[in-house]
């Protein structure tokens, strides 16, 4: 009692003090607590894996000798044949303490490699410090025959060998864009209203995949027609599907074995035995069947989370665990009362650190573009069911509280907010944010849903079913909207726009002609001209990206292939085709537009400085721009004082729109593989920083080398002198149904100003105004300065500070000091 | 030693000749059990920690 009493004492002491993550990790269980602590976290911190994080090398070996041995078979039932030698021999293990099981390595401190997926990451990995298993010598050794096995013969060398070699060059500069242009390292949504709406556990589909097959051979057996051809190879392809979902189970049922061998030989204490007792006839059941109990329902989950990212590195996690895993929580705590709400909290919690420890090794730029994280592993939380009714539930709020108690950095929520969320949902996703998480974002579920009708023609009842495609991209979970392929190359540096109209399509940083010559920008003669310029490089570079990853994503069922991935796709089950084939796909693509708003600053400094006052001439602007502000500072601060987006000031967003409008009318030109469109969706990551030495000198006042805005359509840290208001009536004025798929907002908010009732409903009233404006996101930070600066100082004591950076969060100790700073310097907005 | 020597080898019961061998590691951050398929007559190799609970 005395000793409650002295934590409960503790625990005020330490919300007065906004310690949060301390409170968590008093107020957690001890298996949570256990578990957090356990994770081997594989974010990078700033560009570098922790000490003791190895890659994994026993995934490639079994990979490869199965791979090589099966080489006349196609595409598909190779690599299906492949996998299945993985998940039958690879080593697996059960945490103590654990209740849900499965991870994609070999051992919890390992990364997954993929490497089938790009030689240029496979040579990157051998000479990468520090990851290599020991002893060193021999793994070096291992991974310079699997190279050497695969050079040349990777996903990405077979796209770009038959690449454009001018688009492959331009690509592969790092200058325009970033990605892969194949499924190995895409964002596959899932199928959830396949696999958990309509209840299909494996051995269901299975039994779909052979009445494919029955149907299809009795077809083949009949009369001769050009019906029949495409049949051959489908049959294969259902083969593989089979072939993987049978080996899925044998893998599910490994764990089952292991259970069951610690409970009855090793484990003595009896509530554990329980626990893997339980755990063993989890495993048993699903994947094989549909779920029975919330533990099975999280377990089925993250197996094909799991089983999809051991068959290709998944950079995104696209989920909506309160909407599909609602019906066993419910059944399990309300209706039947099998498990209290606390053992629920428990399954939860373990759900979100059971994602958190998952992790691929990636290339130095994915690194530092996604700095604390391994993937945008952003959950979907709240919004409407398929009639429009409220679909927020008792889950939603077990899933934002687990939060506060694992602060996991990865995944993070989006919340779809609605005019019909409870009140006491709300203060649950305020408390979130007001304990530092960063998550979960804000979405305007009704903004969004129309979007998704406008954009990609999604029917209203799928449109309801959207979940975050990664960090901001809505895509439902349906048979003809889920996306498997999220087509991570039409990424676009977009302050190259700007650069490439001021310097005739030349790139001064990597010192190439890069975009078209759109003409001598010192002969312009009014700012029409240099708009015009601007469209045009535009256009060229959104083209490049786009042709390159359509070709990808058209070639990819032949140069990678997903068996595990189609068979959990109805309408692959269905055809037989690969899940990647954009037949059957409606199209969701979008352009993510990195690096967005410095357009709109330095288009709207040059009219100003330049055409409207004539306070410098071009020629001077180009010169200052090619020597980096050189020897011209008090010039650089005119163009920086020069008027800014995020100030209600119709100058420059009014040049903002236009720059929208621009591209949304070109995002109607081309087309992705389904013949859909390709919107722009303005957001950055941490690619603000990563692009920070690519992008040159603007007219914006930035220097080479200064960190770029931190994305999306948040105004320039620090530019945004007029109040919140004044910012979101400047993002107000886009239309945010027909400008783009959707546009990110970053603000900071007082933590001291947020305290209590009254920082709520403050807080409360703001989200009303940004959903009476018509915004579809934003996000917090609520972390101040002195707290932030006292972890730069001691970094130790602040291990679990969250922050958010973009469209993600991570540990604030694990992103760069000059990422830390970037989120220092943004604006505290007092509202 | 042999695998099917081990008191933590546990063949297969429709295959005798193959099993797992379970072994318990502790590392820095958790403690766990980890099997892998091996075939019983082959040998343990000295990297891998015989233990008992």
């Amino acid at each position: 009692m005395a000793q409650a009493a002295k934590i409960q004492e503790s625990i005020e002491d330490l919300e007065k003090k906004q310690e949060w993550w301390w409170i968590a990790e008093k107020k957690r269980s001890k298996r949570l607590d256990y578990l957090r602590k356990a994770v081997w976290k594989k974010g990078a911190i700033g560009g570098n894996y922790a000490p003791g994080v190895k890659v994994d090398l026993e995934i490639p070996v079994l990979f490869t000798q199965m791979y090589n041995w099966w080489k006349f078979d196609p595409p598909m039932l190779r690599r299906a044949k492949a996998n299945a030698h993985i998940l039958d021999n690879m080593t697996i293990f059960i945490t103590d303490h654990a209740q849900l099981v499965g991870y994609v390595g070999t051992t919890p401190n390992t990364l997954l490699w993929r490497i089938d997926g790009a030689s240029m990451v496979n040579e990157e990995l051998y000479n990468e410090p520090g990851v290599m298993p020991e002893p060193e010598q021999a793994s070096l050794k291992k991974v310079a025959d699997l190279n050497a096995a695969w050079a040349g013969q990777t996903a990405v060398d077979k796209v770009a060998r038959i690449l454009d070699p001018e688009d492959a060059v331009k690509f592969l500069s790092g200058a325009i864009g970033w990605g892969a242009p194949t499924s190995a390292y895409g964002y596959s949504g899932k199928d959830y209203e396949f696999l958990f709406a309509q209840r299909n556990g494996f051995l269901d589909i299975i039994e779909k995949i052979d009445e494919a097959i029955e149907k299809a051979e009795d077809r083949t057996m009949g009369a001769p027609g050009p019906d029949i051809l495409p049949l051959y190879e489908r049959l294969q392809n259902w083969d593989a599907m089979k072939m993987i979902l049978e080996a899925s189970i044998r893998y599910a049922n490994r764990y089952a074995r292991l259970a069951r061998i610690i409970a009855e030989n090793y484990e003595t204490d009896p509530t554990r035995k329980e626990e893997l007792i339980r755990l063993a006839e989890t495993c048993e059941h699903v994947p094989a069947h549909a779920p029975r109990s919330l533990q099975e329902s999280l377990q089925y989950d993250h197996f094909v989370q799991v089983l999809a990212r051991i068959e290709a590195l998944e950079g995104a996690w696209p989920a909506r665990p309160d909407y599909y895993h609602w019906p066993m929580y419910h059944k399990d705590v309300n209706v039947e009362k099998n498990i209290t709400r606390e053992e629920a909290l428990d399954l939860v919690g373990e759900f979100m650190i059971r994602a958190y420890e998952v992790g691929g090794f990636g290339p130095r730029w994915a690194r530092e573009g996604l700095q604390g994280i391994t993937g945008t592993w952003v959950w979907t939380l709240g919004g409407v069911n398929k009639d429009g009714t409220d679909a927020c539930n008792d889950l939603t709020v077990a899933f934002l509280q687990a939060a506060r108690m694992v602060r996991v950095a990865n995944p993070t929520f989006a919340f779809r907010w609605h005019p019909k969320v409870a009140d006491d949902v709300m203060r649950e996703v305020f408390e979130c944010i007001r304990h530092g998480l960063g998550y979960p974002s804000i979405r305007n579920d009704p903004v969004l849903i129309q979007n998704a009708m406008h954009w990609h023609g999604h029917p209203l009842e799928e449109a309801r079913t959207w979940v975050h495609q990664a960090c901001m991209s809505p895509c439902p979970t349906t048979k003809h909207g889920v996306q498997p392929m999220r087509m991570a190359s039409a990424t676009a540096n977009c302050a190259k726009m700007v650069e490439y109209a001021l310097h005739n399509g030349y790139d001064f940083v990597v010192q190439m002609q890069m975009g078209p010559k759109t003409g001598d920008a010192a002969k312009f003669k009014d700012f029409e001209e240099f708009f015009a310029a601007w469209v045009k490089q535009m256009e060229w570079l959104t083209n490049t990206l786009v042709r390159t990853v359509n070709l990808g994503r058209y070639k990819d069922p032949e140069f990678f292939g997903r068996p595990f991935l189609s068979a959990t796709y109805e309408r692959a089950v269905e055809s037989g085709l690969d899940a990647v084939s954009p037949v059957g796909e409606r199209g969701n693509c979008w352009i993510t537009g990195f690096t967005w708003v410095e357009n709109a600053d330095s288009l709207a400094a040059v009219k100003k400085l330049v055409f409207d006052d004539k306070k410098y001439t071009m020629a001077e602007l180009l010169d200052a721009l090619r020597t980096n502000w050189e020897g011209r500072e008090d010039m650089r601060l005119d163009f920086v004082k020069a008027p800014k987006w995020g100030n209600d000031d119709d100058y420059v967003d009014d040049i903002m729109l236009r720059c929208l409008r621009e591209v949304a009318r070109h995002s109607r030109e081309i087309q992705c593989p389904c013949g859909n469109t390709w919107p722009l969706l303005p957001e950055n990551v941490s690619g603000n920083i990563h692009y920070s030495s690519i992008v040159g000198a603007l007219p914006n006042g930035r220097r080479l080398g200064d960190a770029l805005y931190d994305g999306g359509i948040s105004p320039g840290p620090g530019l945004d002198k007029k109040g919140p208001t004044a910012v979101l009536k400047s993002c107000g004025k886009i239309d945010h149904v027909g400008d783009g798929r959707a546009f990110l907002l970053n603000q900071r908010l007082s933590p001291t100003q947020l305290a209590g009732e009254k920082g709520y409903q403050l807080w409360k009233a703001y989200i009303k105004t940004w959903a009476d404006l018509g915004l579809d996101h934003v996000q917090f930070n609520m972390v101040s300065d002195e707290t932030l600066r006292a972890a730069q100082r001691d970094p130790e004591k602040y291990q679990e500070v969250i922050v958010r950076v973009a469209g993600y969060s991570a540990h604030f100790v694990d992103i760069s000091r000059k990422t830390q700073d970037n989120i220092i310097q943004r604006t505290i907005q007092g509202i | 030693m042999k695998y099917k020597e081990s008191k933590n080898f546990f063949p297969y019961p429709e295959n005798p000749q193959r099993g797992d061998y379970v072994e318990r590691v502790v590392d820095p951050r958790q403690a766990y059990y980890k099997v892998k398929p091996v075939n019983a007559e082959d040998e343990i190799p000295e990297s891998a920690s015989e233990f008992q609970k």
